[in-house]
This record gives structure tokens, sequence and C-alpha cells, in this order.
């Protein structure tokens, strides 16, 4: 799946990623894979803009830590997070829900 | 933060993402220069677990993103880009506010030094210019985290004065005046409270691209 079809939709996923525990960014990454069984495809790096986007806006909250002699960023999810992440799964649900009706069903071959 | 421009390149790297870094470095502020690192080293150790250290640099970039596919990524969550584009789209709500004020009190009628009216169109356009420039900024973080500074500021100074000025020199402080009173505050409010943000980023570019 690519970067223009999860436009949208990144939030919804960075959140339900951070929603066992907090992560550092790669393994947000490595979560959103492992969650896609591999079918997301975006260019990883631009993740960590989207995780501040997300720490701006108060839906999660970052802490500095270090590993390897490397400074690394850990995230998690804030109360108005989980609200957030909520409130999209129920709008997904919802829209999916419509979706396969309208969609899900093939009608047989018209008699002539 | 990590100097990525000078530093020689250390155990577990490559020249080539220590060099792609370096181009991040440039540009963007230092913390999340660190951050992208950070990514982008796991990255390409995950790769040389299993292949050469050339082959696993060109993976780790090609996965990572080009730099300016990253660059364009930070630049559109710059706080200073996400403030002013929320001013923007609350700009025509006060601005209808405020038009809506000074017709019903009939503005042109109001005993203000000629020198207020002139300023106040002039800041009012400064802001406009820069809040559409500053939410547009794709390609430039330093220009439209500073194109967003400037512009809180000029809104903070617009939803100061207008009031001010209302209650001053309007005849009378009728229910149209108060509901753009109550509009230039809620922004002012909202405003403030994105000043820190904005300061901190902006200041932390300079020093950083200073070292």
């Amino acid at each position: 799946m690519r970067a223009e079809a999860l436009k949208g939709h990144l939030n919804g996923l960075l959140l339900a990623a951070l929603e066992a525990g907090p992560l550092h960014g790669y393994a947000v990454i490595e979560a959103l894979r492992e969650s896609s069984g591999g079918s997301i495809d975006l260019p990883t790096g631009t993740i960590y803009p989207a995780l501040r986007r997300l720490e701006e806006s108060g839906l999660i909250k970052g802490s500095w830590s270090e590993e390897a002699g490397r400074r690394r960023r850990t995230y998690r999810l804030t109360a108005a997070g989980r609200r957030s992440l909520a409130g999209e799964r129920q709008r997904w649900l919802e829209f999916t829900a419509t979706l396969s009706l309208a969609l899900g069903t093939v009608p047989g071959p018209v008699s002539p | 933060m990590t100097a990525w421009t000078t530093r020689p390149v250390g155990p577990g790297e490559h020249p080539a993402v220590t060099g792609y870094l370096g181009l991040l470095a440039e540009q963007l502020p230092g913390d999340l220069v660190d951050e992208l690192s950070d990514g982008l080293l796991q990255t390409y150790q995950r790769h040389a677990r299993v292949g050469d250290p050339d082959t696993a640099a060109t993976a780790a970039i090609a996965e990572f993103g080009d730099v300016s596919t990253v660059l364009n990524a930070c630049v559109q969550a710059c706080p200073g880009r996400q403030a002013a584009r929320r001013l923007l789209l609350t700009g025509p709500l006060v601005g209808a506010a405020w038009a809506c004020a000074l017709v019903v009190t009939t503005a042109w009628t109001w005993q203000l030094p000629p020198l207020v009216p002139v300023l106040l169109a002039f800041t009012l356009f400064t802001t406009i210019a820069a809040l559409v420039v500053g939410s547009a900024g794709r390609v430039s973080y330093r220009r439209t985290s500073t194109l967003g500074s400037i512009a809180a500021i000029a809104v903070l100074l617009i939803d100061t004065s207008l009031p001010v000025a209302a209650l001053v020199a309007a005849p009378a402080v009728n229910a149209a005046v108060l509901l753009a009173i109550g509009a230039s505050l809620t922004r002012l409010v909202w405003t403030l409270g994105r000043l820190p943000v904005l300061f901190r980023d902006g200041f932390a570019l300079r020093v950083d691209q200073a070292r």
C-alpha cells in the first residue's frame, strides 16, 4: 500500500502502533510493518515528522533517552491520543461497513 | 545534537548515510536530525547484517526516502506551517466579524489618529502575505518557521489593537463589536499558546545551524 493511499489515515495508524505501549520512531515503523504484514510502503523518513506533528497536537508525548551513543526519542499515547484513536477506529469501522454493503456483493450473471 | 556535517564516519555507519544526514542537518533543527539519524542508522544496520555495506547504505536510503521527500515532510510538519495554516483558516471568520462590527458602528466616522488605520491596514496585509507564504511552505524549513512566527506576532498585534481601537473610538459598543472582540480574544489566546513552540523551534534551528 503506497503513501497516497494512506493519506488521511497515517495519524490513526501511528496512534494504533503506540496503543500497546511506548515506542521510539524506528520501532513505530517496525510495528506498522508487522501489523500490516509488510504491505505499508512509506518512505520511513517521513514517519518522524508525522510523529512530531502528533506530539504538537498533544496526541502523543515524547521523551529523550540515549542508546548506543545516539539520542533516541520514545513516544507514548496521551489521554487525548487514546480518545482520538478510538474516534478514528469508529469512523473507519463505519466506513468499511458501508463500503462492504455497497461493494461487497458480486451480482450473478445477468441472463439475456 | 550531532554535527553530521563535520564529524568523521563512526563505527556502524557509512559515508553515504552520514552524507545524507549532513544534508538534512543543513536545513533542520538538531533534535529532529538526531531522531532521523537514529532511525536511518538503525535501518542501515539492519540491512548491513545481511549484505555488504554499500548495498546496505543504498537500501537504507531508498527505504528512508530521498532527502527532498524527507525535507518536504519535515517542512509540512513544521510548527510555523501548522500555525500559519490554522490562522489562515480562521482568518476569514474573525475578519467577517470585524467587517460586520466596523460597518454597523460606521467605523469611517471614528475619531482615530490618521496613522492608526494605515498601520492596521499595513499589519493586516503583511500578516496575510506571511500566512499565505508560510502555510504553503514546502522547501525551506527555516523560511517556513520564520514566516509562521512573524505571522503569529502580527496576528497578536491585530487582535490587540482592533479591540482597543473599537473600545476607545466606537460611538457605542453593541453586539456586533462584542462578537468581533470575542473572536479576536479567542484567536489571541490560541496564538499566545502557540508562541513558545514557534519560538523554541525557530531558536533551536538558528542555534543548531550556527554551530
